[in-house]
C-alpha cells in the first residue's frame, strides 16, 4: 500500500482493518457477553436464546448469589490468601532486592544466582513434595499453606524487577546518607521504600493477580470449603448445579466481576505491571 | 524498554562485572545488619518452598509411595520407567507441542497483526487493546467454565448455532477427536492479548527514526514493515515465543473445568496429566517423577533457548 | 522483621482457631450425599443424638463424590480432618489402614453385643486383622435401570433381557426407533467400568478375580478379562450412549436419565432414588415408569447369575477421633435408623431387622437380590485400591472413546497391578 493509496477515501486496506478488528472483537467479546446476559435467563430460554437479550430479565440469580454468604465467603478467603501473599512478597522481596542493590558482600551474586533460579520452572513440578513439606510444617487447610508457597515462587521475579529499580537511585545518595549517620534500615525504609512505589505497585499488582487466580496450589492445600478462595469455590459450585447453567453463568459473572472492575479502575497500571513483568529482568 | 528476558539465567546474573571490593569503614557494621536481618526471609521461603521440593522430588521419584507417613519402598528408576510407558504421558506432551505450534502458527501473527494496527493513534484504539487483554487477566478457572459452556452440546453458543442450520450439535469437548481443538481455541483466546501488548510496548519504544529514514528513502510501508520494524521487533518476537512454551508447559487451570483432561486422557497438558496421575491418586513417587521431567523439560528449553536464540542480548 | 512475621502468622492463626471453637466436643462428619431428601433424615438424626447427649454437636460436611476421592489422602493428612468419613471399602481402605490414619474401635463396636446387630459379612469388609476401623451402613448392586415408556417406544420387552446379546439387540432396537438407549456419565470413568467389571464377574465369577489377584492365569492379562473388554467393545460399537457421554458427570448422566431422555442405565441400586434429585424438574422417574433388570448373563460364563456387582458403603473413623465420632457412628447405624432410612428407600440395611422397613418393589427386590448372591464384588476401582483402581477406570473409559483395545486395556490394568501401591 503506498502513501498515496491512504490517501484515498475508501481505502481498502483501512475496510479490511476495521473488519479484522471487529472480528477480533467479537470473537473476544461474545463468550462474556453470554455469560454476563445467560445470567439473566431462565434454563430454558438459555436453550433456545443463548445469543440475544433475555426475553424476562431473571434478576433472581444474580441476587440469590449476591445475598447468599458463600458468594462472600469465597470472595474474603481470595482476598487474604492474595493480601497475606501480596504482603509478604513485598517485605520479603524488598528487604532482598535491597541488599543485593546496596550492600557488597562476599557470595552476592552467588546468592542472586541461586534466587534466580526459581524462574526457570513453575511450582506444578514440586507440587507433590510441596504439599508433603506443608503437611510436614502443619500447614495444610491453612491460609499459610497456600499463600506462602505462592511468595516463594513470586519470589525470583519480584526480587530481580526489584533490584533493578532499587540500583537506579544514585549511590552517592547511600553514601551521603551513611556518612550522616543514617543506617542502612532507615536509608531502605525513609528513602528506598518511598521512591519505589511504581515498581512496588507493579511487583504487588503481579503477585496479587497471580494469587487471586490461582487454582493448583490452593487445590491441593485446602480441603475445609469455609477456607476455599473463588477458583475452588466456582468449581464446587459448578459441580452442584452441574448443567443449570444459568446459575452458574450468574456466578461465574459475579466472581470475575472484581477483577473487570479493577482493571477498568486500574487498566495502566495493570496492563504496565503485567507486560513490565514480563519483560524486565 | 528493558529487553532482558525475564529468565535471567544464573550465568547472565554472575556475568555481571564483579561488585567492588568492600572497604571496611564506616557502615559495616550497618551493612552486616542488613546482611543478616533482610536476606534470610527471603532466601529461607525460598529454600524451603521451592529449592528443597524440587531436590525432595527427586529423591521421592524413586519410590513407591502414597503419600502417607514417610516413604520406605525403594524401587530406583522405575517410576520413570512407568511414566514412560503410560500412553496418556506421550498424548500429554503431544498435547503441550500442539499448543506450542498453535502459539507459534496462529497465535503470534495474529497478536503481531494486532498490535501493529493498534499501536498507532486512533479512536477506540486504546479501548480495543483493553478489550484484547481483558482475557489475560481473567482467571484461567473463569475462562474455562465461560468456554465449557460455550462448547456445551445442549446449551451452549456453539450447539445453538448447529441447530439454526438444523444440524444434530456436537459435544466438542466430549469426543476425543475435537476436545484437544476446543481447547487449543481457549488458549488463544485467552493469551494473544497478553503477547499483543508485548509487540504493542515494543512498537511504542522502537526508534522512530529509523522507521522515519526508511520512508523518506522512499520504502513503502510494506517495505519498511519487513525491513525495518519487523527486524527490530525480533527480540521481542523471541520473548514472546519463549512465553508461549512456558506457558504451555504450566498450563493446567484452564484444562480443568473444560476437561479435566479427558475424554480418555486426549486433552491432558504435562501438569493436568501430572495431577490426574500423581496428585488426585496420591502417587507420589510417581507423580514426583513426572515433575522431575517436567523440571528437566522447562530447565534443558530455558537454558537452550537462552544460549540459541538470545545470545546476543 | 522475621518476627513480626511470626507475630502476624500466630496472630492469624488464632484468629482462624477462634471461629471453630464453640460447643465442648464436635463431631466432624464428612459426607458426599447429593440426595437432600436422604440428608434431611441424617440432619433430624443428628439433632436427635444432639438433643440427646449434651455438650456434643454433629457438624455435617459435604464435597462432592469426585472431588472427596481425589481430596481424601489431603484430607486425612491436615491436622483438621473430619471424624467420620465415607468408605466404599476395598482397597483403598486398606491403604488407610496400613497408613494408619484410622482409629481401631473393635473395642466400641464389640462392647454390648452391638457387632451382632450387624450382618456379618457387610461388618467383615471394615474389618482388617480382626480390628475394625468403621461400620457398613449400606449395600448397593449394580444393574440397569429403565425408563418403561422409553422401552415401550422401542418396542423392547425388558423382562426378556437376559444376555449379553438379548442387550446387543435390545440396544440395535432402540436406536432404530430413535430412543437413547443408554446414558452413562463417561466423564466420571467408573460408571463405565462397571460393563467391564460386571462383564468379569459374569465370564470369569469369583475364581478368575481371586486368581487375577494372586497373578494367576496372566493375572489381569486373563481371557476372562480380555473377553470383558471384547464384549464392551461389541456394546460401545453400537453407539448405545448419549450424545457427548464421555463428557458426561455421573450427576449429569443420572439426571439425563430422571428427565426420561434415555431408555436405560446401567446404575448402582440408589441411582433409583438420586435419579428424582438430579432430574432437572427436581421430580424424575416415578416408580410405575421405573423398571430394573439384572446384568445380563454370558453364555459359557462361569459366575452365576445371581452374583452381584456393587458397593459395601460405610463410615470410618479417623485416628484421633474423639469417642463421641464412635458413639455417634454407633446411633446412626442402629436399627431404627436403619429401618427409617430404608423406608425411605435410601438404602438396603445392613442392620439386622433394617429390611423390615423397605416398603417399594424396587429396594425389596434388590434385597432380595443381594441376600441370595453367593458373590458379591465390590466395585474393583475402591476393592483394587486407589491407584490401580484408576487405571481401570482409565482404560475402560478408552475402550469406550475407542483410543484402546481390549487386549492394551488388559496389558495396563495388569501392568498397574504389577506396580502395585
Amino acid at each position: 500500500m503506498n502513501s498515496a493509496g491512504a490517501r484515498l477515501a475508501f481505502d481498502p486496506a483501512v475496510l479490511f482493518k476495521a473488519l479484522f478488528l471487529g472480528l477480533v472483537a467479537i470473537f473476544v467479546l461474545v463468550p462474556l457477553l453470554a455469560t454476563l446476559l445467560g445470567g439473566f435467563k431462565s434454563l430454558g430460554e438459555l436453550r433456545v436464546n443463548p445469543f440475544g437479550l433475555p426475553a424476562q430479565w431473571e434478576w433472581q440469580n444474580y441476587a440469590d448469589i449476591l445475598f447468599s454468604a458463600r458468594y462472600w465467603q469465597l470472595l474474603r478467603n481470595s482476598l487474604v490468601i492474595s493480601t497475606l501473599a501480596v504482603a509478604l512478597t513485598l517485605i520479603t522481596a524488598s528487604m532482598a532486592a535491597f541488599t543485593f542493590a546496596h550492600v557488597r558482600f562476599f557470595g552476592s551474586s552467588m546468592l542472586l544466582s541461586y534466587l534466580t533460579l526459581g524462574l526457570l520452572f513453575p511450582a506444578a513440578t514440586a507440587v507433590l513434595p510441596l504439599f508433603i513439606k506443608v503437611r510436614d510444617l502443619g500447614l495444610l487447610d491453612t491460609y499459610f499453606g497456600v499463600a506462602l508457597p505462592q511468595v516463594a515462587f513470586s519470589l525470583a521475579m519480584s526480587v530481580l524487577l526489584l533490584r533493578r529499580f532499587f540500583k537506579d537511585i544514585p549511590y552517592e545518595l547511600l553514601e551521603a546518607a551513611l556518612v550522616d549517620g543514617c543506617s542502612y534500615i532507615k536509608f531502605f525504609r525513609y528513602v528506598t521504600l518511598p521512591l519505589s512505589r511504581p515498581i512496588l505497585a507493579t511487583v504487588g499488582t503481579i503477585t496479587f493477580v497471580n494469587s487471586w487466580n490461582a487454582y493448583l496450589l490452593p487445590l491441593v492445600m485446602l480441603n475445609t470449603d469455609a477456607l476455599y478462595p473463588w477458583p475452588l469455590g466456582i468449581m464446587v459450585y459448578q459441580g452442584e448445579y452441574s448443567s443449570e447453567w444459568h446459575l452458574i453463568l450468574a456466578f461465574i459473572t459475579l466472581t470475575i466481576l472484581p477483577t473487570i472492575i479493577l482493571f477498568l479502575l486500574a487498566q495502566k497500571h495493570i496492563v504496565a505491571g503485567l507486560t513490565a513483568g514480563a519483560v524486565k529482568g | 524498554m528493558a529487553r532482558r528476558i525475564a529468565i535471567t539465567s544464573p550465568i547472565g546474573v554472575a556475568g555481571e562485572a564483579a561488585p567492588q571490593v568492600a572497604v571496611r569503614g564506616p557502615g559495616w557494621d550497618g551493612r552486616f545488619t542488613v546482611l543478616i536481618l533482610f536476606l534470610p526471609p527471603a532466601l529461607l521461603l525460598f529454600t524451603l518452598f521451592v529449592v528443597l521440593p524440587i531436590g525432595e522430588a527427586a529423591w521421592y521419584s524413586a519410590f513407591n509411595w502414597n503419600g502417607f507417613g514417610r516413604p520406605t519402598n525403594w524401587i530406583g528408576f522405575d517410576n520413570y520407567r512407568f511414566v514412560l510407558e503410560t500412553r496418556a504421558f506421550w498424548l500429554a506432551l503431544r498435547n503441550n507441542g500442539l499448543i506450542i505450534a498453535v502459539s507459534l502458527a496462529v497465535q503470534l501473527p495474529l497478536a503481531l497483526t494486532l498490535a501493529l494496527m493498534l499501536a498507532e493513534k486512533f479512536r477506540g484504539a486504546v479501548a480495543l487493546r483493553m478489550l484484547f487483554f481483558m482475557p489475560y487477566i481473567l482467571a484461567e478457572i473463569a475462562t474455562g467454565l465461560i468456554f465449557s459452556f460455550v462448547y456445551d452440546g445442549d446449551y451452549g453458543l456453539v450447539a445453538s448455532i448447529w441447530r439454526a442450520f438444523g444440524a444434530e450439535p456436537p459435544h466438542l469437548l466430549a469426543s476425543t477427536d475435537t476436545a484437544m481443538l476446543a481447547v487449543l481455541i481457549v488458549v488463544v483466546w485467552k493469551y494473544f492479548g497478553f503477547h499483543m501488548m508485548l509487540f504493542i510496548a515494543a512498537l511504542q519504544s522502537l526508534d522512530k527514526n529509523l522507521v522515519e529514514a526508511a520512508r523518506i528513502d522512499g520504502a513503502t510501508r510494506t517495505q519498511t514493515l519487513r525491513h525495518v520494524v519487523i527486524p527490530l521487533l525480533y527480540p521481542t518476537i523471541r520473548l514472546s515465543v519463549f512465553f508461549a512454551i512456558i506457558g504451555s508447559l504450566q498450563l493446567f487451570d484452564l484444562v480443568m473445568p473444560l476437561t479435566r483432561g479427558g475424554p480418555a486422557d486426549s486433552s491432558n497438558t504435562l501438569v493436568s496429566f501430572l495431577y490426574n496421575n500423581g496428585i488426585s491418586r496420591m502417587r507420589v513417587g510417581y507423580g514426583s517423577a513426572i515433575g522431575v521431567i517436567l523440571f528437566a523439560i522447562c530447565v534443558t528449553f530455558a537454558f537452550t533457548y537462552k544460549r540459541w536464540f538470545m545470545r546476543d542480548e | 522483621m522475621r518476627l513480626l512475621g511470626k507475630l502476624g502468622l500466630a496472630a492469624a492463626a488464632c484468629l482462624l482457631w477462634a471461629s471453630s471453637a464453640s460447643a465442648d466436643t464436635t463431631v466432624k462428619w464428612l459426607h458426599i450425599e447429593v440426595n437432600p431428601a436422604q440428608v434431611k433424615i441424617w440432619e433430624e438424626v443428628a439433632r436427635s443424638y444432639e438433643a440427646s447427649h449434651p455438650g456434643v454437636k454433629v457438624e455435617m460436611q459435604f464435597l462432592e463424590n469426585e472431588a472427596y476421592k481425589a481430596k481424601l489422602p489431603t484430607i486425612l493428612q491436615s491436622k483438621d480432618r473430619p471424624h467420620i468419613i465415607y468408605s466404599w471399602a476395598g482397597g483403598v481402605l486398606k491403604t488407610q489402614i496400613e497408613a494408619s490414619v484410622l482409629e481401631d474401635i473393635t473395642d466400641s463396636v464389640k462392647s454390648g453385643g452391638y457387632s451382632d446387630t450387624i450382618a456379618p459379612a457387610a461388618l467383615a469388609a471394615f474389618t482388617s486383622n480382626g480390628k475394625v476401623y468403621g461400620l457398613p451402613t449400606a449395600l448397593s448392586q449394580v444393574g440397569f435401570l429403565y425408563n418403561k415408556d422409553l422401552m415401550a417406544k422401542g418396542n423392547v420387552d425388558a423382562s426378556k433381557i437376559k444376555t449379553w446379546d438379548d442387550l446387543l439387540g435390545a440396544v440395535k432396537t432402540l436406536r432404530a426407533a430413535g430412543v437413547t438407549p443408554i446414558v452413562v456419565g463417561g466423564a466420571d470413568k467408573w460408571p463405565l467400568h462397571f460393563y467391564w467389571t460386571h462383564l468379569a464377574v459374569r465370564i470369569g465369577g469369583k475364581p478368575a478375580f481371586d486368581a487375577a489377584l494372586k497373578g494367576e492365569n496372566g493375572g489381569f492379562t486373563g481371557e476372562t478379562f480380555q473377553r470383558s473388554g471384547e464384549l464392551f467393545k461389541q456394546l460401545v460399537d453400537l453407539q448405545p450412549f448419549q450424545n457427548g457421554f464421555l463428557g458426561f458427570k455421573n450427576p449429569q448422566a443420572v439426571g439425563y436419565f430422571g428427565d426420561g431422555k434415555a431408555a436405560m442405565i446401567l446404575a448402582i441400586s440408589s441411582f433409583y432414588h438420586t435419579q428424582r434429585a438430579l432430574a432437572a424438574d427436581k421430580v424424575g422417574l416415578s416408580d410405575d415408569k421405573l423398571g430394573w433388570f439384572d446384568f445380563p448373563t454370558v453364555p459359557g460364563g462361569k459366575g452365576e447369575p445371581s452374583d452381584t456387582l456393587g458397593g459395601i458403603t460405610g463410615w470410618l473413623i479417623t485416628k484421633g477421633a474423639p469417642k463421641e465420632a464412635t458413639d455417634f457412628l454407633k446411633f446412626f447405624i442402629s436399627k431404627d435408623v436403619q429401618a427409617r432410612l430404608a423406608a425411605g428407600n435410601f438404602i438396603v440395611p445392613v442392620v439386622k431387622g433394617g429390611e423390615a422397613g423397605l416398603n417399594s418393589a424396587f429396594m425389596k427386590q434388590i434385597a432380595a437380590n443381594l441376600a441370595k448372591s453367593n458373590y458379591h464384588q465390590n466395585f474393583y476401582d475402591q476393592s483394587l485400591g486407589p491407584s490401580v483402581g484408576r487405571v481401570v477406570n482409565d482404560v475402560t473409559a478408552e475402550i469406550a472413546g475407542g483410543s484402546m483395545s481390549p487386549k492394551d486395556a488388559a496389558k495396563a490394568i495388569e501392568a498397574a497391578y504389577k506396580q502395585g501401591n
